[in-house]
């Protein structure tokens, strides 16, 4: 990657990441306490909502476009489409709910072998609520053992109180950058995005800011 | 066969405007003409002059010639016959200079001579042409018997995808080779206007051709029986199934893959292109008849590990089921409300709910009987709060149909605007489609559908009789999450906004028939070589499928085998995969030549494997990560820019391609008999009949210029 490349688009790589499971175990509260440290509760998404977070690891500055997905069986076939390219899938269920834990495995990493064309994406469990300490019905060994099932990684977290939010996106950056084929899909997306971006405005003289 | 007169004529209309323009007065009223025809759009050319009766009437007799000699048997005609037709030709020439009253026009015998002759030869060649380059299906069915496709017909697609990489549209292909018009030039225009209606005529008479008409009802006809191999795929199930998605093929026995062989074994890219126009027609004509495809699968949703061309086929059989589905469900309420209303002058009568009927009712807090629309089956045990009723799932309309080239888009959309009405515009779709189901229905009925972690159970209700005290009731059986009871949640918003009406009388949500007319619009514009490629990869796909059942019993081949199969997925997942085109269809010869001679085949590649160990060699990273030992040596044999050293042909050190091909040579000669049913070798890369009947037109041109007056 050359420094005048990197200079033009502000980053030098670019992922789509995803999060998914059922509907209430936090998706959007994670995303929302990772993206501005914040902790309200959050309406429950309709259909697929996204932000887009700039973020710097292991040297390298990053472009996450994270995709965040109603969990709601009516919305399945409609946040299917997302699934499509994704280098990384974030798999979610509250520590709370048994229920949204049993269907890590027995719907949701279905859907992932479905409808996912990235057979080296980097795919992560989070068990979410974690500072609900007193309702937890689901241990951390039993998250680990499912993870190491399902060839994911594992963190628990709290997205009231960020415990380990930051570095669960961190961390799956990190094991994204070290799959070489998607590595390769996440310089090519920024090389096509500075074309792109070339094509549209001939005259621009500088690009910056980051999205919020 | 009257196409074929119809070109003759024009031709030999052409021959006669050509002779006329000798006359130094025929050459000022031809270009005269030549304004006229511009302004008026026609054709005929002298048509209007006062000579125009004579010209008819020895057109007419011209064209009675071509019938006669069309007819007559090849062969038979002695040359006597010959002369007594160029004399009555001959007479004819007479009559009209008899006749004429612009000068005398001395037009020898020998040019006259030569265009009878010319016109027999370019039906000839049509003819030849014709018959060479449309594939039976007898021959087609015959090839089937080969274990796998012959490499001949996917060397034809290689060929066809790199020449599709020069043109955009594919009817570029079916037009090769236009005539360049000069401005100014009479002779110029007429043989643009010449070329322009013999394609036109060529095209369809290839529609109508009745090998093409035969393989088209072949394909899309026949109980998939047409171009079936045996693939036995019990012993290998899950390895089976996956080589085709993993190269973004198609499935063994598909439409795709079928289309792909049949489309391989043109000998021409006009053909190929043309076939491809006879094939999107077929499918117009099987979606306005709502007839499935066969050989895709009637109702899934598109398998985005396939290629996008069975994606898109998948598309049109989905939507095909969905129309039919849809006026079932819409003809079935509708009797459902004539029922209603013809039971309505019966009220009286009726003081409860008749169990036999298949009308369901719900009665609102006033007593009053509402009746239920598009409602599917009871909701578990939920009941509506306000009326006790028990709650029923809608119908619903189902989600859309998106092919991976749609999904980009709307993902693109959607980064670009932040749009979340697809989302919105379901959920509203769901909450119309319960109101009408669930007559008396609240917002928190609904949720406890749709969303019930967003419905809290209050601890204690034990009570039957408080469900019928209304607010009462809410407070005490439970309550909204406190994230749906949120000052401006857009769920209440869309709530009462949303109307009672069920899923087959809403606007929509995804239109069948805009997504299959954008289908079928999509084929007829497809760029050649995208087309190209997906039904060489399907193929590729078919016969590496096909290969890995019959060699998996064998060790030392499998491997052999496998080194190839990895190879191609490589490559086939790789961005550059029209620079190794060529590489894949040595894999396959490779894999045809295992199947038919295996133990000869192991030995040559064992050999070349050995030869290769004594290079020194720079090491080459594939995306994938680290290769395999044996991967690395497999990519430098075939590697197009490796040199390759072998003792084979020492002198042939330094051209690898036609190295390794000498190689194959000399390791088959002993067994060429075992070849000679091989077909024969894929045509020139572009139509031969294009510029044959264009050079010959333009030497009888040049010779009727410069012929002395």
């Amino acid at each position: 990657m050359n420094s005048s490349s990197g200079q033009s688009s502000g980053y030098d790589l670019s992922f789509k990441i995803l999060l998914i499971g059922d509907s209430a175990v936090g998706k959007s509260s994670l995303l929302v306490s990772f993206i501005s440290n914040s902790a309200e509760d959050i309406a429950p998404t309709i259909g697929v909502d996204f932000k887009i977070k700039m973020l710097t690891v292991g040297g390298k500055r990053l472009k996450l476009t994270i995709w965040d997905t109603a969990g709601q069986e009516r919305f399945r076939t409609l946040t299917s489409s997302y699934y499509r390219g994704a280098q990384g899938i974030i798999l979610v269920y509250d520590v709370t709910r048994r229920d949204t834990f049993t269907n890590l495995s027995e719907v949701w990493s279905k859907e992932v072998e479905l409808y996912s064309t990235n057979q080296n994406c980097v795919k992560m469990l989070v068990g979410n609520k974690v500072d609900r300490d007193s309702e937890r019905v689901v241990s951390k060994e039993e998250g680990l053992a499912l993870a190491e099932e399902l060839g994911c990684l594992f963190f628990e977290c709290s997205a009231k109180t960020r415990e380990n939010v930051e570095r669960c996106f961190e961390e799956l950056a990190l094991k994204i950058m070290e799959v070489p084929s998607l590595l390769e899909e996440g310089s090519t997306a920024v090389k096509r995005n500075i074309l792109k971006q070339q094509q549209e405005q001939p005259q621009a003289s500088e690009f910056g800011g980051c999205c919020s | 066969m009257e196409p074929h007169a119809s070109s003759f004529v024009s031709k030999a209309r052409t021959a006669f405007h050509s002779a006329a323009a000798k006359a130094e007065r025929v050459l000022t009223d031809f270009k005269i003409d030549l304004d006229s025809d511009k302004q008026f759009h026609d054709d005929d050319f002298g048509m209007q002059r006062g000579d125009e009766s004579a010209r008819s009437e020895n057109e007419s007799k011209f064209r009675n010639e071509l019938k006669h000699i069309k007819w007559r048997p090849p062969g038979i005609g002695t040359k006597q016959d010959w002369q007594d037709r160029i004399n009555n030709i001959r007479k004819g020439r007479k009559e009209v200079e008899v006749t004429d009253k612009v000068g005398d026009v001395n037009v020898g015998s020998v040019p006259f001579y030569d265009e009878n002759l010319y016109i027999l030869n370019v039906k000839n060649d049509l003819d030849a042409k014709a018959s060479e380059a449309i594939p039976t299906v007898e021959g087609l069915t015959a090839a089937t018997k080969h274990p796998i496709p012959p490499s001949s017909v996917l060397k034809q697609l290689a060929i066809a995808i790199e020449a599709g990489r020069q043109t955009n549209s594919m009817k570029d292909f079916v037009a090769s080779s236009p005539a360049r018009e000069k401005a100014g030039l009479s002779i110029s225009s007429v043989k643009a206007l010449v070329l322009r209606e013999k394609e036109d005529k060529l095209t369809s008479e290839f529609s109508s051709d009745e090998k093409v008409v035969y393989l088209i009802n072949s394909l899309f006809d026949q109980e998939g029986e047409f171009l079936r191999r045996k693939i036995n795929s019990d012993p290998e199930e899950t390895s089976i199934s996956s080589l085709p998605r993993d190269i973004h093929g198609a499935p063994p026995e598909s439409l795709v893959v079928k289309l792909a062989e049949v489309i391989g074994n043109f000998k021409t890219l006009r053909g190929m292109s043309l076939f491809w126009s006879r094939v999107v027609d077929e499918l117009r004509k099987h979606w306005s008849e709502e007839k499935h495809l066969l050989g895709v699968p009637p109702d899934d949703i598109p398998d985005l590990k396939s290629c996008l061309l069975y994606q898109q086929f998948q598309v049109i059989n989905c939507c095909i089921s969905r129309k039919r589905r849809h006026i079932i469900a819409i003809e079935s309420l509708d009797s459902m409300v004539m029922e209603a209303n013809s039971n309505t002058s019966d009220s009286a009568n009726y003081m409860g709910r008749i169990p036999t009927s298949p009308l369901l009712y719900a009665r609102l807090r006033t007593g009053e009987l509402v009746l239920r629309l598009g409602a599917d089956c009871p909701s578990g045990d939920l009941t509506l709060l306000e009326t006790g009723e028990p709650a029923y799932s809608p119908v619903t309309q189902e989600g859309p149909l998106l092919t991976e080239d749609l999904i980009k888009e709307t993902e693109e959309f959607v980064l670009r605007t932040g749009s979340v009405g697809a989302g919105c515009s379901q959920l509203l779709s769901d909450m119309q489609a319960f109101k009408a189901a669930n007559p008396g229905c609240i917002l928190e009925d609904f949720v406890r559908w749709y969303s019930p972690p967003d419905w809290m159970e209050s601890e204690g209700s034990t009570e039957d009789r408080d469900s019928f005290y209304g607010g009462e009731s809410m407070s005490s059986r439970g309550q909204l999450s406190l994230r749906m009871q949120k000052e401006g949640n857009l769920w209440r918003e869309l709530w009462e906004t949303s109307k009672s009406v069920p899923a087959v009388k809403q606007t929509p949500l995804y239109d069948e028939d805009l997504a299959v007319e954008g289908i079928l619009d999509a084929f007829e514009d497809i760029q050649p070589s995208e087309l190209y490629r997906q039904l060489f990869v399907s193929l590729l796909g078919l016969g590496f499928a096909i290969a890995e059942t019959m060699l998996s019993g064998d060790i030392d081949t499998s491997k052999l085998f496998n080194d190839c199969k990895e190879y191609i997925v490589t490559t086939s997942q790789s961005d550059g995969f029209h620079e190794k085109v060529n590489e894949l269809v040595q894999m396959y010869e490779t894999v045809e030549k295992m199947l038919l001679n295996p133990d000869k085949a192991l030995k040559m590649m064992k050999h070349m494997e050995e030869s290769t160990m004594t290079t020194d060699e720079p090491k080459r990273r594939f995306s994938t990560g680290e290769p395999k030992h044996r991967f690395k040596r497999f990519s430098h044999i075939f590697g197009g820019k490796d040199k390759l050293l072998t003792p084979v042909r020492k002198d042939e050190v330094n051209d690898e391609e036609k190295q390794i091909r000498h190689s194959f040579s000399s390791f088959f000669d002993s067994k060429s008999s075992l070849f000679s049913k091989k077909p024969p070798k894929p045509g020139n890369l572009y139509p031969g009949e294009q510029p044959l009947s264009l050079e010959r037109l333009d030497s009888y041109l040049d010779k009727v210029q410069f012929h002395p007056i």
